[in-house]
């Protein structure tokens, strides 16, 4: 009898267990960087010629390296989001983790001399990822012998493009206050601000589900497209219906819609299926793609953007 | 002679008791002020980390009620009211939703009794002295603005392990 107890003690906390592991939603990443204005002002961007316009590009890297400011601006905000609970994605480390991995996968043979694959979708997807971007902006304002700092973060959705959390100001001026000491002051004055908008949108993320975006194409291969009809009813109207089943409330908008393509925006998905288990977009589409081919006997290639963006390309794999 | 000693005894504890009773009614009333939101709550700069420095103006018909009062006031502040901003420095939200004062009101009560916890995260600045301008008197109450250090950081911290306010990470 004890040890049936026992027994029934030890499975009752491992039930337990498994379902606080289950019940936990994915949890965003997020990473500071600093703006294209600030990059721009101080001179850390790339310039290249695509097909005969001049396009700036943002160099992290070299900003990185040379700004002592931009160092110190980003630690502290890791730091003061670390004591929060939520550590940051670190930017320079995101940085060389790409480079040591690029080097790597250049190096890397099987024994039989095989390579690595690696298709140019691939290389276009090897950048420093993160589903939140805390964009950081600072302008050093001088009045005579006086100095202030005026100071912009904020957070922007990776997926959505909504800016989701912000705070802004211009610090008190200071006759003697250096840079660093200014900067550190407007960092430690906003974060609290930004941090409360930030939990507001996580509230309503458990409350009304991740806003996420889908998107549905068709291969060229395709024999039909998004208009042929199946069982009465039109390819599309078919997604449709199954969007509108699975998501939250079904809330969604159906921003284009056309015979090769569709897209959903404002895809509220639930953070946990039926069983508990966290969800992102890619589970979320995954059950799109199975109702197609189990349904209608279509393949479709399944491809993702982070936690918040998916793209079903139905025709084949 | 010995009526007389008796005399002005009684009337030496009648005083004491009467003065005990008056600055107990007005502690009362000070808590009910507390509670009420009586009291207001203004920047003076950006604090250390994790810190914000604020002036706390309080009211009472005694002074030394008032001033007492102000750490009280300062951490109910911090938690429901927030504070406005200043040019260059930036006001702040509540860090409890009014529902969270409902939901959680024995927690709270026992969090701003007088011996409560919430005296673990507010320290007066300059040991409570109050400046000359910072005492008005309205009415015929007192009005006086103290200088408060609130530690927000450990306050959060403590709320949220308690189970009253939700962490960043929470729910991940």
């Amino acid at each position: 009898m004890k040890n049936k107890l026992i027994s029934l003690f030890v499975s009752a906390l491992l039930l337990a267990g498994a379902f606080s592991a289950f019940s936990q939603a994915k949890k965003p990443t997020i990473m500071v960087v600093p703006s294209d204005v600030w990059c721009n002002t101080n001179g850390y961007m790339f310039e290249f010629d695509n097909q005969g316009s001049k396009v700036k590009v943002a160099d992290y890297k070299t900003a990185l390296q040379s700004n002592a400011e931009l160092l110190l601006a980003i630690s502290k905000i890791n730091e003061l989001m670390a004591a929060r609970g939520f550590p940051l994605k670190n930017l320079e480390s995101a940085l060389k983790t790409l480079q040591d991995q690029a080097a790597e996968d250049a190096m890397l043979t099987s024994k039989g001399g095989a390579e690595v694959n690696e298709s140019p979708i691939d290389k276009l997807k090897k950048v420093a990822k993160a589903d939140i971007w805390m964009q950081l902006t600072w302008t050093v304002n001088q009045t005579g012998p006086k100095k202030s700092v005026t100071f912009n973060l904020q957070g922007l959705d990776a997926y959505t493009d909504k800016q989701i959390a912000g705070a802004s100001g211009t610090g008190k001026p200071s006759f003697s206050a250096e840079l660093p000491v200014l900067l550190e002051e407007a960092v430690l004055a906003h974060i609290d601000n930004f941090n409360v908008q930030l939990q507001g949108h996580f509230d309503d993320m458990f409350k009304n589900g991740r806003e996420v975006i889908l998107r549905i194409k068709t291969w060229s291969s395709f024999d039909g497209d998004l208009t042929t009809e199946y069982d009465g009813k039109e390819l599309n109207e078919v997604i449709d219906e199954w969007v509108k089943e699975n998501t939250v409330q079904g809330r969604y908008s159906t921003t284009d819609n056309t015979e090769n393509m569709m897209l959903f925006e404002q895809v509220r998905i639930p953070l946990q299926d039926a069983n508990g288990k966290a969800v992102d977009t890619r589970g979320w589409a995954r059950n799109l793609q199975k109702m197609l081919k189990e349904k209608l006997q279509l393949d479709s290639k399944l491809m993702m953007k982070g936690l918040g963006q998916a793209q079903l390309v139905i025709g084949e794999k | 002679m010995k009526k007389l000693v008796a005399l002005s005894s009684l009337i030496l504890v009648m005083i004491l008791g009467l003065s005990i009773s008056v600055n107990a009614q007005a502690k009362k009333k000070a808590d009910k002020d507390t509670e009420d939101f009586v009291y207001e709550v203004e920047v003076v700069s950006v604090g250390t980390q994790g810190t914000y420095l604020i002036k706390v103006w309080s009211y009472s018909k005694k002074p030394t009620v008032a001033i007492n009062q102000a750490k009280k006031n300062a951490v109910h502040g911090i938690i429901f009211k927030g504070f406005a901003g200043k040019q260059g420095v930036p006001g702040q939200k509540a860090l409890a939703t009014p529902e969270v004062e409902q939901d959680k009101k024995a927690f709270f009560d026992e969090f701003f009794d007088d011996k409560g916890n919430y005296n673990r995260y507010v320290t007066s600045s300059g040991d409570g002295d109050v400046a000359a301008g910072d005492v008005m008197k309205v009415g015929k109450k007192y009005k006086i603005g103290v200088v408060v250090s609130v530690n927000v950081s450990d306050l959060r911290k403590a709320l949220e392990e308690a189970g009253v306010i939700k962490g960043l990470g929470s729910g991940f």
